[in-house]
């Protein structure tokens, strides 16, 4: 029963979003790309921060980093913007596997402060190496006159990513991602490959931020290196993460759609004091909901508790005689 | 000789990490707490000393005295609302609540003194002549006196019984409260003691550099780069590691300009990681 309306949910969902861009006006769709974009990026930090545990306070760098990759290779060869977008995921993993390796031997914390740096950094060799990047002046691209395929490419985008959160959710991998997080140590004498799930999970963190870097690049028709290392872009993920709920499958979801909305009126309205109140909702989620909106559902009975499979199987294992 | 200079003006400038440094890693030591708003509130310090001194039109020595008993105070209402209310809770929560302590206060900072930058030129001016070089004398003396709290409290740790006290919550919180040790106070008092510190950081930097809301952000990320390479916890470590980073950055921006100088400071901490994870003079703490 409560399958078939989860079905009957995730069936509206995606027609709906096959048919907005058919009725619905541009400044809709407009505000449906930076929404999924956000999603995306929350579904990632998801990954790492959520069931890994590790305070990842570095995403924004690898959307940067996509974000040139994907720029330049438009700017200068004119390659197609959704190969762009591969390639500048391709190029975010290909820079997370050996920082991975070298962060990722720090335990929690000083992981945290290790990446704290990252995109400004990163900024700082954008502005730097202005023989490559154009540096302050930024890169112009030739905008994208309909904004629909976009669209749907992110869209398909967001859609794996909750997918593919779901199974990771319902998985031993997800598991043992959990029980790093629980207790590192613990999860290691018990034979996890704790770093190598680590660095794997740190670089499936970086491949789609890079890549919608790439595409918000293609979107906003420009990129300079504060546009590109934007510090909201980090804390709004991080924000929305949290406030749906760290390491569930729809907590992501929960919180880029309910931030998105605040962050459309307080940005229209307010801009000088919206990283403050981003800031603000992450200190509130903190001290009163720290794990969640969505917890807060599945308490309440509105939401179906996470991990279905896990639970049938215990609930079979505990039938048999 | 510009060997001299940059010498000379990296160790001056290293002096003002070392501080950054040791407050850092004393909070952290106690309560195992990384204060992400620590800079943040280095840079507000640094901003309502030039108010004082400019705005209100009072002596420097005001500042020396008002500000970081300010700077404790609001040390102890964080401790109060929000770190004392997540104790217990996983490592990720007070890392994102400093976190996000940190972007209210820069926003915060940038509302109340506008995003532009500021300075004292008129305090501590002047230069003198050190080993053929001539050294501005607000960085001598910001120097001087950040070497000179960074050694004070250790020496605080090392020899007075507030400090045992305090490295008894570090290296064993249950015995620390068998031994008749208020862990609370100790935690109350270490944090107020860093954010002085970061405070009176503030007021030195004041004179000695340009400074705007983003200065804290700024200057932190170079503080956890000389924790990470100093080895964390290790109150010699971060002082050595301070005017190391200090040396590097400033020959680094003498070569290939500020904004690339900075960030060779960031590479050296990967190498460091790499080849030598717990740090120079670590001995790898445990979480």
């Amino acid at each position: 029963m409560r399958n078939r309306g989860a079905l009957a949910i995730v069936g509206a969902a995606g027609i709906a979003a096959l048919v907005l861009p058919l009725l619905g006006s541009d400044y809709a769709i407009s505000f449906s790309i930076q929404l999924l974009i956000f999603l995306i990026l929350a579904y990632s930090w998801n990954l790492i921060g959520g069931y890994t545990g590790y305070t990842h306070f570095g995403q924004v760098g690898f959307f940067g980093i996509g974000a040139y990759v994907g720029s330049l290779l438009i700017f200068h060869w004119g390659v197609p913007w959704y190969l762009a977008a591969a390639m500048a995921g391709f190029a975010g993993a290909a820079v997370a596997v050996p920082l991975g390796g070298a962060m990722l031997r720090l335990k929690g914390p000083f992981f945290a402060i290790g990446m704290f740096g990252l995109a400004r950094v990163l900024e700082a060799f954008a502005l730097g190496f202005d023989s490559i990047t154009q540096g302050g002046t930024g890169i112009y691209l030739k905008p994208l006159g309909d904004l629909r395929p976009l669209y749907y490419v992110v869209a398909a985008v967001a859609a794996i990513m909750v997918l593919l959160t779901w199974r990771l959710d319902n998985s031993r991998l997800g598991l043992k991602l959990l029980a790093i997080r629980e207790d590192e140590s613990a999860a290691e004498s018990l034979g996890i490959p704790t770093t190598r799930l680590k660095i794997g999970t740190f670089v499936a963190s970086a491949v789609a931020p890079a890549a919608m870097g790439a595409l918000y690049a293609v979107y906003l028709g420009f990129i300079d290196p504060p546009t590109a290392f934007a510090p909201n872009i980090e804390l709004t993920t991080i924000a929305m993460v949290l406030l749906g709920g760290m390491g569930t499958v729809l907590g992501p979801l929960v919180g880029a759609v309910a931030l998105s909305v605040v962050n459309e009126v307080l940005w229209a309205n307010y801009p000088q004091i919206y990283l403050a109140s981003v800031g603000v909702i992450i200190l509130l989620a903190v001290l009163f909901t720290p794990r969640g909106l969505v917890n807060l559902g599945i308490r309440g009975g509105w939401l179906p508790a996470g991990r279905p499979l896990f639970r049938r199987l215990a609930q079979r294992a505990g039938q048999t005689p | 000789m510009p060997i001299t200079e940059l010498l000379l003006g990296g160790i001056l400038l290293g002096g003002v990490y070392a501080l950054m440094a040791c407050g850092l890693n004393l909070i952290f030591g106690v309560m195992r707490v990384i204060n992400f708003a620590h800079g943040d509130i280095l840079a507000v310090a640094a901003l309502s000393t030039v108010s004082i001194v400019v705005g209100f039109k009072l002596p420097f020595w005001v500042a020396i005295v008002v500000v970081p008993l300010a700077s404790a105070a609001l040390g102890v209402l964080i401790y109060v609302a929000i770190l004392r209310r997540i104790e217990g809770a996983p490592m990720i929560m007070s890392l994102l609540a400093t976190y996000a302590l940190s972007t209210i206060v820069v926003n915060i900072a940038i509302l109340i003194w506008g995003g532009g930058y500021s300075g004292l030129p008129g305090v501590l001016g002047g230069a003198v002549r050190l080993f053929g070089v001539n050294v501005s004398i607000s960085r001598l003396v910001s120097f001087a006196c950040a070497l000179a709290i960074s050694l004070a409290v250790w020496w605080i740790l090392e020899y007075t019984r507030f400090g045992r006290a305090v490295r008894s919550v570090s290296q064993a919180p249950e015995l620390a409260v068998i031994s008749g040790i208020s862990v609370e106070r100790v935690r109350v008092a270490t944090f107020a003691l860093g954010t002085a510190m970061a405070g009176l950081a503030g007021v030195l930097v004041a004179p000695a550099f340009a400074i705007d809301p983003q200065l804290g952000s700024r200057f932190i990320i170079k503080a956890f780069a000389v924790i990470i390479v100093g080895g964390m916890g290790s109150y010699p470590g971060a002082i050595l590691a301070a005017l190391l980073l200090g040396v590097i950055e400033v020959m680094g921006s003498y070569l290939s300009g500020a904004v690339l100088g900075s960030a060779y400071l960031y590479l050296l901490m990967l190498g460091v990681l790499l080849i030598r994870p717990r740090g120079l003079l670590g001995t790898g703490i445990r979480i």
